[in-house]
């Protein structure tokens, strides 16, 4: 990978240049908690000023920019003749500003489902190939978070820039040759000794600073053995079957589609909308039957695909330890703690 | 369909209005956009706040609010007899709506703060469902005009129309909203049936349940939930009992 | 100054211009695309089933189709919605392909109501297949209970097909009631065939019904096979394919064996949506026929 330094004030410039020609999407502070912390959204931008890089986390992942809760997969338009089907895909680009490395794995976790495995989707793949990543490393913890529990606490690819704040300068790693031509369009620097000891001195602190919260590595074989484990009824008694733990998630991806015929009845939209399987007729099927009617069930699968299904395919869990779940969580039904229970099941 | 041969037919729709705010009727003549249209698939033959026309050969009613006094029972078991889809449009119609208040006090105090010195033979208010049988269901103060299309087409053409069985949470989310309970509000969200894409707390204030309860919804953990940010319990029921839609979990 | 980005437009991709084919499963493709079908039949099976005989519109697309037994399509009814439905029919016939649709929701009422002409859109095929090549040589169990007779018919139609290829082949099917039985015409044409037999139970009889009578493990009272020799296709509900498996498995034959195929409701067919997730499997990619033992050791198959 190349190694890049460029002044603070050239990333400011670089985005703000060129606002005019391409979207920006950066984190921005939306308002406070009752507890007074200040929470923050990807959001459009108007000016680089907008952005608060500092952020600690965002309430929404990224992910909605790559797979909106809605979008329209086809469009059906009827005459006499019969019907015809128009298929689109958005190719505007844009720029991501700010994606820290728990996003930009759940990104790289998405790509193995919807850009390499087979059947490789165009809808996500439009939308990845015109977004340009600009990541940035964080460098506070954010509430409950467990990257480095579960190893997305560092990023090697899936951007195309990453930016490590050293002082009054970045340190970029160039993750591809979109990110490295965007980055000659600005004063670059090779770097220094300096840089580097700075960079590797902040890298060093990070993940010092970082303690282990959970254990994942043994969750594929623990989750199977204790499918019927009484601490499912005990969290799933508390879920509300809200979806918004995966509304928030960086990683879940799970659909449903449905067709909505105009009022003129000239065409009808097949559209995709994102959904949860913590939602009462996730595995609802024609006719009525109800695959998995109790909400601890419904719970229990969603650990089961992120911490066994995932793993099987892909060899790594699905989850990127941001805590977004439990942070959205009104009932408080928190990873770490769900797993950690699992795991004290297995211990007696 | 033509292209399947299905045929469609204009169905004859008629308005009924009942005790209620008549808001629910002024919604079918709201989104001009597609009014045209929709228009054009129905033939209107009753409408008393939008058309002249007056019959009573209809396939469709659209029953709106609830049932309140004795010749509403009458009216509304006559329009049952002759219509072949009976809908029932609205959270009063559907649920009796916030007229439900009313069965919370003494029948002759009511009498008497309304009428005065006239009093009137007045009965509990009721829904449709809890009057005659009602095919489908529109909840919603007020409803939605994109559900009548819904049920409309649905009518016609056989169209799907499902409501979501998923609480208001994830429309809420899925526009990007900063949870209201997280900022101190009251929220019926979490229990309450969504497809109404949450204008209330996307627009700052939290849901009232006018949709009445989600399918299978967690009443036990709201109810932590909401005590465990300090509402009262009685601040909770007020919410709830609002509109009347949480009478299945309020008379446990 | 040059702009930062352009726009990347995928429908320039080459895989994407290139010929079609229809698994779609490492190229690039129109994953939406459905390809219009023509219904050119439709035949009444019971108050609530009809099989509908449906052929590509595009003579280039209706070549190339192809599917094996046990694999399903996307079936779409623009304006109304896309279904899963698995083959009826054998991929050797290729006049049209065959669909046995029950009404049980809007999409399949729409459906029920359509008529000869009607055009619909077909995407797939997807999924995993009865392995009919590797059965070959054996003796073959055929079993269905209800509405599986419609998934089971594909292979039956193709050992008929393919007659020379196996050995004996028993066909049992059980159904609630005479009334809801499938293919009834079709019996005595595969009773006739050499070393074919068809045994039909149901469980309430009517006063027509001379045939035998109980639930479907009770045809396999007079079945003796070879153990080591015989493959078995089981389609039902899975409290039937349970039992009618657990046993196959008593009389000796191997869980790798016997093949079933699971119903999920699917929404994209190509291991996306995961509404069809059963345990750590995709119902539409890893499925939907499996042999029994992975299904024995899917959580919440059965």
């Amino acid at each position: 990978m190349l190694y890049k330094t460029i002044d603070k004030e050239d990333l400011k410039n670089l985005i703000d240049v060129h606002l005019h020609d391409v979207e920006c999407i950066g984190p921005r502070q939306v308002g406070t908690n009752a507890k007074g912390r200040p929470l923050y959204q990807f959001l459009p931008v108007s000016s680089f000023d907008d952005m608060d890089l500092d952020y600690d986390t965002t309430e929404y992942s990224a992910k909605t920019y790559f797979l909106p809760y809605k979008e329209v997969l086809s469009t059906f338009h009827f005459d006499d003749s019969g019907w015809t089907q128009d298929i689109t895909y958005r190719k505007h680009p844009r720029i991501i500003v700010g994606l820290h490395r728990c996003d930009i794995n759940g990104l790289v976790k998405l790509d193995k489902v919807f850009a390499k495995e087979f059947h490789p989707n165009p809808y996500y793949l439009s939308r990845r190939g015109n977004t340009l990543i600009i990541g940035i490393g964080c460098h506070k913890h954010c509430e409950g978070g467990f990257c480095s529990s579960i190893g997305s606490d560092s990023v090697t690819h899936g951007f195309d820039l990453f930016l490590t704040d050293i002082g009054d300068r970045y340190f970029v790693k160039v993750g591809s040759d979109r990110g490295f031509n965007a980055l000659n369009k600005i004063n670059v620097r090779d770097i220094s000794d300096e840089d580097r000891n700075q960079y590797l001195s902040n890298r060093n602190n990070f993940e010092s600073s970082f303690k282990k919260t959970v254990k994942v590595e043994n969750l594929p074989n623990l989750l199977d053995i204790e499918f019927e484990s009484e601490v499912w009824k005990k969290w799933g008694d508390k879920c509300m079957s809200c979806g918004s733990c995966a509304m928030v998630c960086p990683t879940c991806y799970c659909y449903g589609v449905t067709e909505n015929l105009s009022m003129d009845f000239k065409k009808s939209e097949k559209t995709k909308q994102l959904y949860s399987c913590n939602l009462y007729d996730f595995a609802q099927v024609a006719g009525g039957h109800n695959f998995r009617p109790a909400r601890e069930t419904r719970l229990k699968y969603r650990y089961y695909h992120q911490h066994r299904g995932f793993v099987e395919t892909f060899g790594q869990p699905m989850c990127v330890g941001c805590n977004r779940c439990s942070r959205v969580c009104l009932a408080g039904i928190n990873p770490t703690e769900v797993i950690r229970d699992i795991q004290m099941e297995h211990g007696r | 369909m033509k292209y399947l041969g299905i045929e469609t037919q204009k169905p004859k729709i008629a308005i009924f209005d009942f005790t209620s705010c008549e808001g629910c009727q002024l919604q079918l003549v709201n989104k001009e956009e597609t009014l045209a249209d929709f228009l054009a698939a129905v033939e209107v033959v009753n409408f008393r706040e939008a058309s002249s026309a007056r019959s009573d050969d209809y396939d469709i009613a659209f029953i709106e609010g609830a049932v309140s006094r004795n010749d509403e029972v009458k009216r509304l078991t006559a329009i049952r007899e002759k219509a072949k889809v009976l809908v029932a449009l609205g959270t009063c119609a559907c649920f009796g709506g916030v007229n439900k208040l009313k069965n919370e006090f003494e029948m002759k105090d009511i009498n008497r703060d309304v009428y005065g010195k006239n009093p009137k033979e007045t009965l509990w208010v009721r829904s449709v469902g809890e009057v005659v049988k009602v095919d489908l269901e529109i909840p919603g103060c007020p409803v939605s005009k994109n559900e009548v299309e819904a049920i409309v087409r649905h009518v016609i053409l056989g169209a799907p129309f499902t409501f979501p069985v998923y609480p208001v949470c994830v429309e809420c989310k899925q526009r990007f909203t900063s949870c209201l309970m997280e900022k101190g509000q009251l929220c019926l969200g979490p229990i309450t049936r969504g497809g109404c894409n949450a204008p209330c707390s996307v627009g700052g204030t939290g849901c009232w349940g006018c949709r009445g309860p989600a399918t299978d919804p967690n009443y036990d953990s709201f109810f932590a939930v909401t005590a465990d940010r300090g509402f009262s319990k009685e601040d909770v029921a007020e919410r709830m009992g609002f509109y009347g839609t949480f009478q299945e979990v309020q008379n446990r | 100054m040059k702009k930062i980005m352009h726009p990347y437009d995928i429908t320039h991709e080459t895989d994407m211009v290139e010929p079609l084919d229809y698994n779609r499963q490492s190229r690039l493709k129109d994953v939406d695309r459905s390809f219009k079908a023509e219904i050119t039949n439709i035949i009444r099976l019971t108050d609530m089933e009809k099989l509908f005989q449906i052929r590509m519109v595009d003579d280039n697309d209706w070549q190339r189709f192809t599917f094996l037994p046990g694999q399903f399509v996307m079936l779409e009814l623009p304006g109304y919605g896309e279904i899963p439905i698995s083959f009826s029919s054998s991929p050797t016939i290729k006049s049209t392909i065959e669909l046995c649709i029950r009404k049980t929701g809007k999409v399949t009422e729409a459906l029920h109501r359509a008529k000869r002409g009607g055009i619909v859109g077909l995407r797939g095929p997807f999924g995993t297949y009865f392995p009919m090549e590797q059965m070959k040589g054996h003796n073959i169990l055929l079993i269905a209970g209800g509405l599986g007779l419609a998934p089971l018919r594909a292979p039956i139609s193709y050992v008929i097909e393919n007659r020379a290829d196996f050995q004996n082949v028993n066909i049992l099917y059980g159904a609630r009631d005479p009334s809801n039985l499938l293919f009834d015409y079709q019996y005595e044409q595969w009773n006739r065939i050499d070393d074919i037999t068809l045994q039909v139970i149901v469980e309430n009889p009517n006063k027509a019904w001379t045939g035998p009578v109980g639930m479907i493990t009770k045809l396999l009272d007079d079945v003796t096979v070879p153990p080591d020799q015989t493959y078995a296709i089981v389609c039902g509900p899975p409290i039937m394919f349970k039992f009618v498996c657990n046993r196959l498995n008593a009389m000796g034959i191997p869980m790798q064996r016997m093949f079933v195929s699971l119903e999920r409701r699917m929404h994209c067919g190509m291991g996306k949506c995961c509404r069809c997730n059963i345990g750590s499997s995709y119902t539409c990619i890893d499925g939907p026929v499996f042999d029994f033992w992975t299904v024995m050791n899917l959580k919440e198959a059965i």
